[in-house]
């Protein structure tokens, strides 16, 4: 696995700091730069975790088509919702109403497509002049060559699809029973409404203490988390233990019949499951029964081929039938904190991108990670294989790019500064996991001596801004002189230092536009095991364009200058986890344990 | 290993282009179009190909055998795919980056999907309408619905680059013409 560096985000825990990272929990806290997001009014790192999602458009994958929401939360996906008390439910039902359907062998779209017109039966095909479309049409796999033919499914006219097949949909056991319990329901909802004006929203619901994360969230959110919290009657209280263990998939009635005095009837399903033995139906005989006079593998729907239907289906190959595509939904993202928008796409289904979009990766330094050692191994093992193939195939490749115990390492940070002004970065790496986290789970001997040492230049360095045509030309010499004269006397001695001696591993290695390369070391203990992976705090300094954070509406990143004050200085702080990879455990260290 | 002999027939009424790679013994049919940078190469044993086939650029037709490979009429060879079969019948399209070794005899109405590797240790015929699809390449009976309209999208094809590639290309003729 090739190292990486992940970034932290506070979200899951109190502490600004990070847990250690060897534990596997810590995994949750750091993400990779690109999923993160950066809160400008709180000052913050928002990742996927903490922000709240709202919807801003459906629309379907393959036409385009935008669904209004207003038909999204039909009268069927609302009652989904009744009943499963989860929003998500709306999402996964929403299917395309127009005419795209999914071939149900392969997943690829489907299209309709003509009849052939009629052999002329002299053997040699028959090549019409134009091809005009002959009914009756069916929809038509490009792909694995599927064709709703072969399942009996043919249509009239080529439009419309969606309504020539809706016949069939509703007529499958799944909707009819579902078609039941909506009339079973239907009173009772009605009730909810009405009782749900005079009753405030219930806040001490022991569910809302779950959604204590989304407190500060935005109002819409709130009144949708707070109507599904809310008691209905008829309906027990939502319980996830128990609806798990009830024995029926959608029996929400009638078990707990201690908890609400509501009278409600008893529900009972339009066919008896244990009487239902008849193909198609899930019946257990009549599929013992067409199993053993199996003669062909292909006859058996494969599980991923019936996984999409929430009903029991047939198990062979020759029911199945066209799916609907279901629909996507393009999200913005808000502030947990301020819930300001983090991103918004563009409402057109068409159009990739954002109208709003503060993403980590424009206000946090990129940081990469290289291994020299590794890099040249690769390098060196490609040239060999481009030259002769034959050559050094018995020298064993794991030595040379993994990292062996007892031995020192160098490794490169690269940082990309993406802002428009340069930033001083100061990097230190964080001796909590080294001074405690062993004692805390490893081995005893384990405890005494860490298991790898690493060291990073501690004083802080310049990273030069970032301009648009750095972007297009790669020249390094362009930039070589500007770069001394610049940053060399502010990076002070040490980075001359650098400059001369080649040798040095520790320290700044290499600066062009707006990359600085730092180089670091890593001293692996003897047993030392796992992954060399630390914690390191990186706090850098840029110069803030508005001197009063209270006014600060007008400013739009740290680009625009001001005046000719001089520029204030603001610094912010985040911690990185950084993976260089796996320890090989010396074979030696075994063999001969004290050396 | 006696040295491949060069001998090229290349009906009159064929397109071959002439950057392509031709090697050994050789015979196109009629309406055959062979798009620039495909390979064609007779090893062992001679290539026949039947009419209105079409080869499109980066396809690699090869014959490993001493017997004669015999390609029908009508096939389509996309872009970047590898045939090596002893037999093709006709009407049969293998997709983009397929390849298909010499184990296997190909029937006709047969497709062989994008990038799907057929490379079977036994012997092995596929049947009239097999389909090949997907990244385990999947195998599934085609009903031959819509064969028809293909066969007239085939033609159609081929006559429209019968007509614009010698507006671009330089073309190869035979010996005996």
């Amino acid at each position: 696995m090739a190292p990486s560096v992940h970034y932290h985000c506070p979200c899951l825990s109190n502490s600004t700091t990070p847990p250690p990272p060897h534990l596997p929990s810590s995994s949750y806290s750091f993400h990779p730069l690109h999923t993160l997001f950066f809160c400008e009014e709180c000052d913050a790192v928002r990742c996927n975790r903490c922000v709240s999602v709202e919807v801003s458009t459906y629309y379907c994958p393959n036409c385009l088509f935008e669904v209004p929401s207003a038909s999204v939360r039909a009268e069927k996906n609302r009652f989904y919702l009744f009943v499963h008390k989860m929003p998500c439910n709306v999402l996964t039902r929403r299917r395309c109403a127009r005419n795209c359907f999914m071939c149900p062998n392969c997943r690829n779209t489907l299209s309709v497509v003509p009849s052939d017109p009629p052999e002329s039966g002299d053997g040699r095909l028959a090549v019409p002049i134009s091809t005009v479309g002959e009914p009756p049409f069916f929809l038509y796999c490009n792909h694995c060559r599927w064709d709703s033919a072969e399942v009996g499914i043919t249509f009239e006219k080529p439009t419309g699809l969606a309504a020539q097949l809706q016949k069939f949909e509703d007529s499958a056991p799944d909707s009819l029973e579902f078609e039941r319990l909506k009339d079973h329901f239907e009173p009772f909802i009605r009730a909810s409404s009405l009782s749900s004006s005079t009753t405030s929203h219930a806040v001490a619901h022991p569910s809302s203490a779950a959604h204590s994360h989304h407190l500060h969230s935005n109002s819409i959110t709130a009144a949708a988390s707070a109507a599904l919290a809310r008691d209905i009657p008829g309906v027990g209280k939502y319980n996830p233990l128990a609806r798990s263990t009830s024995s029926r998939g959608i029996g929400v009635s009638g078990r707990d019949r201690s908890v609400n005095k509501d009278e409600m009837a008893e529900y009972r399903s339009r066919v008896e499951i244990a009487k239902a033995s008849v193909v198609g139906t899930g019946g257990g005989d009549a599929d013992v029964e067409f199993m053993r006079h199996l003669e062909n593998v292909s006859e058996v729907a494969s599980l991923d081929q019936r996984w999409e239907n929430s009903w029991v289906t047939s198990l062979q190959t020759s029911d199945l039938k066209p799916l609907r595509i279901p629909l996507h939904s393009k999200r913005s993202k808000r502030c947990p904190a301020c819930t300001h928008i983090l991103i918004k796409p563009e409402q057109k289904a068409q159009s990739v991108r954002y109208k709003i979009k503060l993403v980590a990766a424009n206000y946090l330094p990129a940081i990469t990670v290289a291994l020299p050692h590794a890099q040249k191994a690769l390098t060196e093992a490609a040239k060999r294989t481009l030259g002769k193939s034959t050559s050094a195939v018995e020298d064993d490749k794991t030595p040379a790019t993994g990292m062996v115990a007892g031995k020192t390492y160098p490794f490169h940070l690269a940082l990309t500064n993406p802002l428009y002004d340069p930033i001083q970065v100061r990097l230190s790496p964080q001796r909590l996991n080294i001074s405690t986290a062993p004692s805390k789970d490893g081995p005893p001997e384990k405890a005494r001596r860490p298991p790898f040492v690493i060291s990073l230049p501690t004083s802080t360095f310049p990273i030069a801004a970032f301009a648009e045509a750095w972007e297009y030309d790669d020249d390094e010499d362009m930039f070589g002189v500007e770069e001394g004269d610049d940053f060399g006397i502010r990076g002070g001695a040490r980075e001359k230092d650098g400059r001369s001696t080649r040798s040095k591993t520790v320290g700044v290695l290499e600066k062009r536009a707006n990359v600085t390369i730092v180089g670091g070391e890593v001293v692996i203990g003897k047993e030392a095991q796992g992954n060399v992976k630390f914690n390191t705090l990186v706090s850098y300094t840029y110069r803030s364009d508005d001197p009063a954070p209270s006014e600060s509406n007008d400013g739009d990143g740290p680009s625009i200058p001001q005046g000719n004050k001089p520029p204030e200085v603001k610094t912010f702080a985040f911690y990185t986890v950084i993976d260089l990879g796996p320890i090989i455990p010396r074979e030696d260290s075994k063999s001969v344990p004290d050396v | 290993m006696p040295p491949i002999r060069d001998k090229f027939t290349i009906h009159s009424k064929a397109v071959v282009c002439q950057d392509v790679e031709l090697k050994g013994d050789i015979t196109i049919g009629s309406g055959t179009i062979v798009h620039p940078k495909a390979t064609i190469f007779a090893i062992a044993g001679p290539i026949v190909i039947g009419m209105g086939c079409i080869i499109e650029e980066g396809a690699i037709i090869v014959n490993r055998r001493k017997e004669v490979m015999r390609i029908g009429d009508d096939n389509l060879f996309e872009i970047g795919c590898r045939v090596e079969c002893p037999s093709v019948g006709n009407f049969n399209t293998i997709s983009t980056r397929a390849r298909v070794h010499h184990t296997v005899r190909i029937s006709s109405f047969c497709v062989i999907g994008a990038g799907c590797l057929l490379v079977p240790t036994e012997d092995e015929v596929l049947e009239d309408y097999t389909v090949i699809y997907g990244p385990a390449a999947e195998k599934r009976v085609w009903s031959g619905r819509g064969k028809v309209q293909e066969a007239d999208l085939r033609r159609k094809h081929a006559e429209y680059l019968k007509e614009m590639l010698p507006k671009f290309n330089r073309l190869r003729r035979g010996e005996g013409t």
